[in-house]
């Protein structure tokens, strides 16, 4: 697969002219071969549905042979993508993602997480020192210090979000970088940092040891839509069908994972088997019955069909502009495609 | 002051490097120590300033040092041992600073011992700056400085090439005549120690013990023009150590 | 032979040798200081820059212009934000460094005068020199918290060994014949520590100066880290987030500055305190 348009210099395009050699050679390859793709993961049950769909052979089915690339964090995936070196990816919107849409090298093509009331989410924590000086719920944080991976993450968005919905000034909250997640959680457990939001399956056991205290939801604050599935705007332009038949293998991932973890009334087989395949990436050092618990208490919200919520998109990407996380420059448009799901407003 | 050694053994391990040396500095005498390489001649001179405590046997000083005498036992090294970062005078200061003397006090001794070795117009200079020979002469100063009883003086004139080597012995003479200085005189170089010495301690090869103690009667200022006498002495000297030092060399370096 | 003489054989004929230079073969291997060298190369790859950025030759996404980043750096000096960022780290800086290069003296000090000291210290500062101080991050969060103490101690821990090593291998070159010396003429230890093993061993610490202090630059980053809102490291760190290139490589620069910068100082400082070599 070719897929390098639009950027002079890159690994890809030195091997793409390497194998073009090749095949004049006379190795060319088979005509009906599957297209090879690189899917970037973290592993985390947020991408769950990377791992169903490739587990079920979704991707095969649509003629797609997909190698699973995996990564430490979600920002590496997109400028992965951006060298050519990966094809798809599942990030929150952050500064990186949007600087890196302002250069023309990403796109974002479908909805994925998404935090929304009456869902399972994210919550949002207060140190056992400031749950007892008084700080008992969302709307206290005015004053108070809080844990974020860096400026531009979803962390410092959570914070924004908080600040607008209960009417103050987000410089009245002491942001504080500590770059991991790890570091967030030392930094809230020792009380040196008074609040932060936190994965569900993090969050809960945190309270269940007594660590910490959940003071609110993120899904409170209204809808979110927190992930995307991206890929390369070469992709976009150049390989439409590509792209479509990955979202076709994709939503059915979506699918099995929602009927499972979101469908109250899930067959316990059915959960079972999916909670297998995504405890071989995730938690994989732990045996299954350990790890279940944890797979199960990460749920989270995805979307039906990859649907894109592109008004909360617009949202975010105004407020990532107004606080100089995200170019000028960049607009809605050039940073989405929203032809390949449908959107809801 | 006089020193006194009795029967001093010493060795480095099982090595015996010295075995029951006996023999006297008298106060106003320059004692030469001579014999070949590895006798024990700077070994010798370590015991007598008490760098080192020997095995067997005492060294005594007989007498009380004289009034005034900061550091009766002072060490003049081949290498001249001279701080690199501190000028001639500073040098020289060194060895005043740990003493309970004005600063006055201080800078008049250095002034002094400076003119005396004719280093005065060189008293600001760094050692880097100075020739072997001018180094030496910042030593001697310096060791003058704390009005030693006894000089030890480690080869003093080794690291010199031969013609500064002759004006600094003239130095050391004309010093001589002025001071009367005690020093014990450690030298493979022989006319060296017809020059110098009242007295020549010949050693023998390791373990290191006295061949002969030869008695120069001849006074020191008359020696540079009496070269054909000293000569003999040389000869004679030369004779005695002659076939040790032929059986030193022949020696394996490492025991 | 003079040269009359040559000539006359040359003149009587016969079998006169050819007179001819002798080769020269000599030369090389003695390196000039040439000043220009250095900023004209500097200049001309930076030039080069300029052109494949303009030309597209290499994309922004690879590589931003030098004029954007000089845009970055200038947006920093106009908008204030340069002092507010230096003055930061800065601070860490310096702090960082003289706790952790006070404690090397006094250590290091200890390990070259002491055998006792020796035997504890060396094998500790062999074994916890490596570690990198990043890896220990969170447990400073735990120790020093968020503020400025776990960013200084990141930057003390940094430069205290490397500081240990190079005070007392330069105590361990300190002339033998010159301490014997001090012993000889009856001088205190402490005269000796002070006149003799202090400034003979000044020249291996200066020089251990130089690594620590380069070693503090490259710990800036990591130091700040945790919690930083000013700083050139959490400057970078955010730009690097953002993928804000241009604003990172400008970053990067002010820390080469600033490398620069050091050297400069601590060259004069040798040049001062070594004047006597």
């Amino acid at each position: 697969m070719e897929q390098t348009a639009g950027r002079r210099w890159s690994r890809r395009a030195a091997l793409a002219a390497l194998t073009g050699a090749v095949a004049l050679a006379g190795l060319a390859a088979p005509a009906h071969a599957e297209d090879k793709i690189v899917l970037g993961a973290l592993r985390f049950t947020s991408h769950a549905p990377s791992f169903i769909a490739y587990e079920r052979g979704y991707f095969k089915d649509e003629g797609l042979d997909v190698e699973l690339k995996f990564f430490q964090a979600a920002q590496p995936i997109a400028v992965a993508i951006a060298s050519g070196d990966v094809d798809f990816g599942v990030t929150a919107l952050t500064g990186g993602f949007y600087s890196l849409a302002d250069k023309g090298a990403v796109k974002v093509v479908g909805g994925l997480y998404a935090e929304k009331p009456g869902v399972p989410g994210m919550a949002i924590m207060a140190s056992n020192q400031a749950w007892e000086a008084g700080l008992k719920s969302p709307a206290d944080l005015k004053g108070h210090s809080w844990a974020m991976t860096q400026q531009g993450s979803s962390f410092h968005y959570v914070a924004g979000q908080i600040a607008a919905k209960y009417g103050f000034d987000l410089s009245d909250i002491a942001l504080k970088p500590l770059q991991k997640v790890p570091a967030m959680i030392a930094a809230v457990k020792s009380g040196q940092v008074d609040a932060m939001a936190m994965v569900p399956h993090v969050a809960v056991p945190l309270e269940k040891a007594g660590a910490a205290r959940i003071i609110g939801w993120v899904r409170d604050l209204g809808p979110w839509q927190v992930t995307t599935i991206f890929t390369s705007t070469g992709n976009v332009e150049k390989h439409r069908d590509l792209v479509e038949r990955f979202l076709k293998a994709y939503e059915k991932g979506i699918a099995d994972y929602r009927a499972a973890f979101l469908d109250p009334k899930a067959d316990p087989a059915k959960k079972q088997a999916i909670v297998e395949i995504i405890h071989k990436y995730v938690y994989a050092d732990k045996p299954l019955e350990a790890a279940a618990p944890s797979i199960e208490a990460g749920a989270v919200y995805m979307t039906e069909g990859a649907a894109l919520d592109i008004a909360d998109i617009a949202k975010q990407l105004a407020w990532f502009q107004k606080h100089g996380l995200a170019p000028e420059s960049l607009t809605l448009d050039k940073m989405v495609d929203t032809s390949f799901v449908a959107t809801t407003k | 002051m006089d020193l006194r050694l009795r029967g001093i053994t010493h060795f480095y391990g099982d090595l015996e490097v010295l075995r029951d040396v006996d023999f006297g500095v008298e106060a106003g005498q320059i004692v030469c120590l001579i014999g070949p390489s590895g006798c024990g001649k700077s070994t010798l001179l370590r015991l007598l300033g008490g760098l080192e405590r020997p095995a067997h046997g005492e060294i005594l000083q007989l007498g009380a040092p004289p009034a005034g005498s900061l550091n009766p036992l002072t060490y003049v090294f081949q290498d001249f041992a001279l701080l690199p970062w501190r000028t001639a005078a500073g040098n020289v200061s060194l060895v005043l600073e740990d003493h309970p003397l004005s600063r006055r006090e201080r800078s008049e001794i250095v002034a002094d011992v400076l003119a005396r070795t004719k280093l005065s117009e060189f008293a600001q200079v760094l050692p880097r700056q100075l020739s072997g020979g001018m180094k030496q002469r910042v030593a001697i100063a310096r060791a003058l400085a704390v009005r030693p009883a006894c000089l030890l003086m480690d080869e003093p004139l080794s690291a010199l090439d031969s013609q500064t080597r002759e004006l600094l012995l003239d130095d050391l003479v004309e010093l001589w005549l002025r001071e009367r200085f005690t020093a014990c005189y450690v030298t493979h170089n022989l006319a060296e120690a017809v020059r110098l010495g009242h007295k020549v301690v010949v050693l023998s090869r390791r373990p290191g013990r006295i061949r002969e103690i030869v008695e120069i009667d001849m006074p020191l200022e008359q020696r540079k023009h009496a070269l054909a006498e000293l000569q003999e002495q040389q000869s004679r000297l030369w004779e005695l150590m002659r076939e040790e030092a032929m059986a030193a060399d022949r020696e394996l370096a490492d025991v | 032979m003079s040269d009359e003489a040559l000539a006359e054989r040359g003149a009587a004929g016969a079998a006169a040798p050819v007179a001819r230079p002798v080769p020269f073969r000599g030369g090389g291997f003695a390196p000039r200081p040439m000043r220009l060298v250095g900023l004209v190369l500097f200049l001309v790859l930076l030039g080069l820059w300029e052109l494949g950025s303009r030309t597209g030759w290499i994309g922004p996404l690879v590589l931003p212009a030098p004029t954007a980043v000089f845009e970055a750096f200038r947006q920093l000096v106009v908008s204030g934000q340069i002092w507010l960022h230096l003055g930061a780290s800065l601070q860490r800086l310096l702090l960082g460094w003289f706790g952790g290069t006070l404690l090397g003296l006094l250590v290091g000090l200890a390990a070259g005068l002491f055998s006792m000291a020796r035997a504890g210290v060396v094998p500790l500062v062999a074994a916890l020199f490596p570690i990198p101080k990043i890896a220990l991050l969170p447990l400073f969060i735990i120790w020093f918290g968020i503020g400025e103490e776990s960013k200084v101690a990141t930057i003390l821990f940094g430069t205290f060994f490397p500081t240990v090593i190079a005070v007392y291998g330069g105590v361990d070159n300190v002339d033998r014949n010159l301490i014997r010396m001090g012993q000889s003429f009856g001088l205190s230890w402490l005269s000796i520590v002070r006149k003799i093993v202090l400034p003979g061993a000044l020249p291996a610490i200066l020089s251990g100066f130089r690594i620590s202090a380069a070693i503090a630059i490259i710990l800036l980053v990591a130091a700040e880290m945790i919690g930083a809102e000013y700083g050139i490291g959490a400057y970078i760190l955010l730009a690097g987030n953002l993928m804000a290139t241009d604003q990172l490589i400008a970053g990067v620069a002010i820390l080469s500055m600033l490398g620069l910068a050091v050297s400069w100082l601590l060259g004069r400082a040798e040049r001062y305190f070594l004047r006597w070599r």
